[in-house]
């Protein structure tokens, strides 16, 4: 497939969701009694520099059937919250052991093991209840809402990405693809359908969005692996499963031309929405190619 | 001298909480069925069946009973606020945390399945709590789903069980400046928070007026304060063996409690004096369908363990 990437403005769609999206999220949790837990919840969720990839999959894919992006930005708010949520866990000594996220100390590095793990605990719920409490319900019915809750629940629950976080850690037959689908696909997934969701799009293109997303997500995280195997040392050797790992980068570079090509394929179904398939195209041409820096962070 | 109307037998309170447990655990036990990967979904279940007293369960379905609602629009419900006090004690258990061996007379989730296991285990019951209540609830308002929805994830966060952790956790060997306000916050955040949840729940879903639902509001908040009350007590004058869990460690830790601040006897009369304002908070509700929440109140109260 061609690309028709150059005829949307990728960058400057992105660029402006993440202000808005940083914007809502910095109101969303302000800091009051007890502090501590909330400059924890602050210091993970508004990390400078974030992309904020699964909210503006979930805003590109509402707009894709016409839904307002009013009517997404809760809900977009609300994957980062439980996404980081889920990273802050997976960082935990008896987790990852990971002392450092996004080139900064870990959550629990800096506010210690206890505030790490209820700020965790906190974040999750606060994506339910941000969503219930500011999605404008004459934009979206609440069978919609019930919905998108259940959808994100399911995401980052048991058979979710916590099921990702266990294989991780613990192994087990096939253990990269379930660990990649999990922990990288499930949020991709739950992105795209979602923003599909509270725009009412059909089962049939829900089921779209579904495989598109889960084939964006795995494809981003594959593509970050190649280009941090290109450019590491043997000291800070990724640990876990990546294909990179398991396959060395040339066959990983084949996995990641699959991807695109199947999210691409997916999208395809769509194309009587027309112009409006754009955002979400590009997106995948991103996940692979990288082919823009977003400004430094003020 | 002799009552000619013909009296209806007595509340029993003994069947009501058999009846009502068996129905709850039945339920919890087809709601988290042992999925792939089985290691998460069995330490789920290990602690969500170690069979707890489903105290917030019978208030949920209680509650909505009482606004004239079928325990069947509130089975789901009932089921998430026990699945979410089940995942803050996997956690409260950790050794980062409160550091416990033992918890409903068994070990606790951490010793059984490894640190790793217990917070993903907690992480999965939070979340899938969330989602029974969303799928599994039938035969009530959409909107009225989604406000018990919010109404739970306010339980839970920072104006709820997590709070009242953070501020303990930041109290314990450090209780020279502990005051019943402090005291107070913690317990309203990580014990009375969910306890009013689980009735808030139970009377939006049973279809209850605004005013219905914060009459029983005001009545849960005073019962979870009751809760925690008794708890102190409990913890300095019964045993580990009768208790199920570590006596005696809020002394050891030097925690501030409501016997330590109040002495014992004021303490009991402080439960005393909660059991009957939460009770007043029942006055308008029939005398029949209000009976199971004058005698969880009195159970709370009087419990022995």
């Amino acid at each position: 497939a061609t690309s028709i990437s150059p005829r949307f403005d990728l960058k400057t769609y992105w660029t402006d969701l993440i202000k808005e999206i940083d914007q809502k999220l910095d109101e969303a949790i302000p800091v009051q009694y007890p502090n501590q837990i909330y400059e924890a919840m602050r210091y993970s969720v508004l990390a400078k520099g974030a992309k904020r990839a699964p909210p503006v999959m979930c805003v590109a894919a509402c707009e894709l059937f016409g839904g307002n992006r009013l009517a997404a930005f809760p809900t977009a708010c609300a994957l980062e919250m439980v996404h980081a949520a889920s990273l802050i866990h997976d960082d935990l000594p008896c987790m990852d052991d990971d002392p450092s996220r996004r080139g900064k100390p870990s959550n629990h590095t800096i506010f210690g093991v206890d505030m790490a793990i209820l700020a965790g605990d906190a974040l999750f719920p606060l994506g339910f209840r941000h969503i219930v409490s500011h999605t404008p319900t004459d934009l979206v019915p609440e069978t919609r809402l019930l919905r998108v809750i259940a959808e994100i629940a399911r995401a980052v629950g048991s058979t979710g990405m916590a099921a990702g976080q266990f294989i991780d850690l613990e192994g087990g037959p096939n253990a990269v693809d379930f660990v990649q689908e999990k922990k990288f696909g499930e949020m991709g997934q739950c992105s795209a359908v979602c923003g599909g969701l509270l725009a009412g799009a059909s089962d049939d293109e829900i089921q779209r969005l579904r495989n598109y997303g889960r084939a964006v997500g795995v494809l981003y995280q594959v593509v970050d692996d190649i280009l941090e195997a290109k450019t590491e040392t043997e000291e800070n050797k990724k640990k876990g499963k990546s294909y990179v790992s398991l396959y060395g980068v040339d066959k990983a570079m084949e996995v990641a031309e699959d991807l695109r090509s199947q999210a691409k394929k997916e999208l395809d179904a769509l194309e009587k929405y027309g112009e409006k398939v754009l955002p979400l195209y590009s997106f995948v041409d991103y996940a692979a190619d990288r082919g823009f820096s977003f400004a430094a962070p003020v | 001298k002799i009552d000619a109307r013909k009296e209806k037998p007595p509340f029993n309170f003994n069947a009501y909480v058999v009846e009502k447990a068996n129905f709850v655990n039945k339920a919890l036990d087809d709601a988290v069925s042992v999925k792939n990967p089985p290691m998460i979904h069995e330490a789920m279940r290990y602690s969500l069946l170690a069979g707890g007293k489903r105290v917030r369960p019978m208030l949920c379905i209680a509650a909505c009973e009482v606004v004239g609602g079928h325990q069947s629009a509130a089975m789901p419900a009932a089921c998430a606020v026990e699945m979410i006090h089940t995942m803050s004690l996997i956690h409260d258990d950790l050794p980062c945390m409160d550091n416990d061996d033992l918890r409903r007379g068994k070990p606790t989730n951490h010793k059984v399945f490894g640190e790793d296991v217990a917070v993903l285990a907690g992480d999965s019951l939070l979340a899938f709590a969330f989602e029974f209540i969303a799928t599994a609830t039938s035969g009530v308002a959409p909107n009225r789903v989604l406000a018990a929805v919010g109404e739970l994830a306010k339980a839970i966060g920072t104006e709820g069980l997590v709070a009242g952790q953070v501020v303990d956790l930041s109290c314990t060997g450090n209780n020279s400046n502990v005051g019943l306000d402090t005291l107070e916050f913690i317990h309203i955040h990580k014990t009375a928070a969910l306890l009013e949840a689980s009735v808030v729940l139970g009377a939006i879903l049973g279809g209850g007026t605004d005013e219905q639902v914060e009459k029983l509001r005001t009545f849960a908040r005073k019962i979870g304060l009751l809760f925690q009350v008794v708890d102190d007590i409990l913890d300095v004058t019964k045993s580990s063996e009768e208790l199920g869990k570590t006596a005696g460690k809020d002394l050891e830790t030097d925690k501030t409690t409501y016997p330590k601040l109040l002495g014992l006897e004021k303490a009991r009369e402080f439960a005393e004096k909660l059991n009957e304002e939460a009770k007043l908070q029942l006055a308008d509700f029939d005398r029949d369908k209000r009976a199971p929440l004058v005698a969880l109140a009195d159970y709370i109260a009087h419990r022995q363990n």
